[in-house]
């Protein structure tokens, strides 16, 4: 009975959460976390083994689709400068962070460092949809902040997977398994395709979920965690995705219909927001971590390569985050790294760093800012009524 | 008197009369006739590459059909209509686009769609009257 409430509840928020996304043009994900909060915190609702496997399952899959995003062209075409700025906008904050938890704060190794990965991502899919408004996904700059964030997302999912693992025989065959995967699907997806694709049974995506599945399983037993396999998986896949577009359409569609939003639901009930009021000054002091580090190790190279207006946009998109964050925040929750109030401290501060540097960005360092004074020239404003007003147009 | 004419258009109501409106300014003037539509609600701090992809090819169908009639509709009444169609926030691309343009005169409805920002900030209208670099007509 239970179960069915959660499931019911999860269905009915996730379900408002994507109309109030039309509605407020804002990302789902981000109003799936905010609906998240309310059910945790007001509703009382609480997270199960089912919807804890699904959510799991969904950062598997986000990652996969972060990996299969990645341009490789793009990548290549500015391999040098990309690996400059998004390796520093990975290597700063991550030190930075680690290093202010464990010497300023006080806390454990392991909890300093994944504070360290969860606030050193660069939020690919926030800084598309800017360049996509600013009109620079073409343009040299918007081609460089993506390359860039190609490289930090990898590092990212790199440290995640690589910090906390234990040198046991699992391991060797978690590794074992994720090469054979990695280097047997990209050639292999061509006679799958011809022989199984184009079905209303969809072989093409169940042997996707397969991989990501068998990659979680062993990842469990290694006791490390899938991310880098999935990521690296999707990269080599991209141009699979590329030439079948519509299968690309519906591993999005099963995606983002029935899996990701259980993972930003279940990121947003673990945050109390009781504890997240208790520790404002925390919350300021890792938001501030966040964006100063980032703002010294990403302002220098890309102040190499861009006008200064350029750079500071590039170093506040380089600066926002969101998946990756809410996905570090989460293996650390479950795997007892931290505790409820760092978790809710630190995915606040992801989500808040999805929101602020964004909006500052767009607002203020906008390449393509229009002066937002009134034109000097005359001007008139006039109001007719049009022959047609009447008729319903 | 207006030599290049520009109408937002986002296929509301009030857009469709501002369009006509502008056709039979064009035919009175001999004015350059341009239509700009926005994306504007591209989701905003988005999880994902792909959920900024789907939502941008759901609008460019919905824009390439919707120009495509009212270069049709405009056709008909013998003008010749150039269709624009950008990204951005609404207000910010269309005085972008009239100011680089050089427009004579904004026709634009006087209700289109708004958000719940837009509700809450001011109407599209009121913001476009206020920062156009043009002549604006507002059509009811």
């Amino acid at each position: 009975m239970e179960n069915a409430y959660i499931a019911m509840a999860a269905g009915i928020l996730i379900l408002l959460a994507s109309m109030a996304s039309v509605e407020m043009g804002l990302s789902v994900a981000l109003i799936e976390i905010a609906l998240g909060v309310v059910a945790g915190n007001v509703l009382g609702l609480h997270t199960t083994p089912w919807l804890d496997f699904l959510a799991s399952f969904a950062g598997i899959v986000l990652t996969f689709l972060a990996g299969a995003e990645v341009d490789v062209t793009l990548m290549r075409e500015k391999l040098k400068e990309s690996l400059l700025i998004g390796g520093i906008s990975f290597v700063a904050p991550f030190f930075g962070a680690w290093l202010f938890c464990q010497y300023v704060l006080g806390w454990p190794v392991p909890a300093s460092q994944l504070t360290g990965v969860a606030l050193s991502t660069t939020s690919l899919a926030v800084v598309y949809a800017v360049l996509v408004e600013t009109g620079l996904t073409a343009h040299p700059t918007g081609k460089l902040i993506m390359a860039a964030t190609f490289v930090t997302d990898f590092g990212t999912a790199a440290a995640l997977s690589l910090l906390f693992i234990r040198p046991t025989w699992w391991l060797l065959a978690f590794v074992a398994v994720s090469a054979a995967i990695i280097v047997i699907m990209p050639p292999l997806h061509r006679w799958f395709f011809t022989r199984y694709g184009q079905r209303v049974i969809e072989p093409e995506i169940k042997g996707a979920f397969a991989a990501l599945l068998v990659l979680m399983f062993f990842a469990e037993l290694a006791q490390s965690h899938a991310v880098l396999p999935a990521f690296i998986l999707g990269l080599t896949v991209s141009h699979v995705f590329e030439q079948h577009r519509e299968t690309q359409r519906r591993f999005r569609v099963v995606a983002f219909a029935f899996l990701t939003p259980f993972f930003f639901l279940k990121g947003g009930m673990n945050v109390s927001l009781r504890l997240v009021w208790a520790n404002l000054g925390l919350l300021a002091m890792l938001f501030a971590a966040k964006q100063v580090t980032k703002l010294v190790g990403v302002y220098p190279p890309s102040i190499r390569y861009l006008s200064p207006r350029d750079a500071m946009f590039t170093t506040l998109l380089m600066s926002t985050g969101l998946t990756f964050g809410t996905i570090s925040s989460l293996y650390g929750l479950r795997a007892g790294i931290f505790d409820q109030a760092q978790f809710s401290v630190i995915v606040t501060v992801v989500v808040l760093s999805a929101i602020v540097p964004t909006f500052i960005a767009q607002r203020w360092f906008s390449p393509r800012e229009p002066e937002r004074t009134a034109a000097a020239r005359r001007r008139s404003v006039l109001v007719v009524d049009s022959p047609e007003a009447g008729d319903g147009g | 008197m207006f030599g290049k004419i520009l109408v937002a258009f986002d296929g509301s109501e009030g857009s469709r009369r501002a369009l006509q409106a502008g056709i039979e300014l064009s035919k009175r003037f001999g004015s350059d006739l341009y239509t700009i539509s926005v994306m504007e609600h591209l989701p905003h701090y988005a999880a994902t590459v792909g959920e900024v992809k789907e939502a941008q090819a759901g609008f460019e169908a919905f824009f390439r059909d919707l120009t495509k009639r009212a270069r049709d509709q405009a056709a008909l009444q013998g003008v010749t209509l150039e269709t624009v169609v950008k990204p951005g926030h609404e207000v910010e691309t269309i005085v972008t686009y009239a100011r680089e343009g050089g427009f004579d005169l904004m026709v634009i409805g006087f209700v289109g769609h708004s958000n719940i920002w837009g509700r809450i900030m001011g109407s599209t209208t009121q913001n476009l009257s206020r920062l156009a670099p043009c002549n604006v007509l507002i059509v009811k």
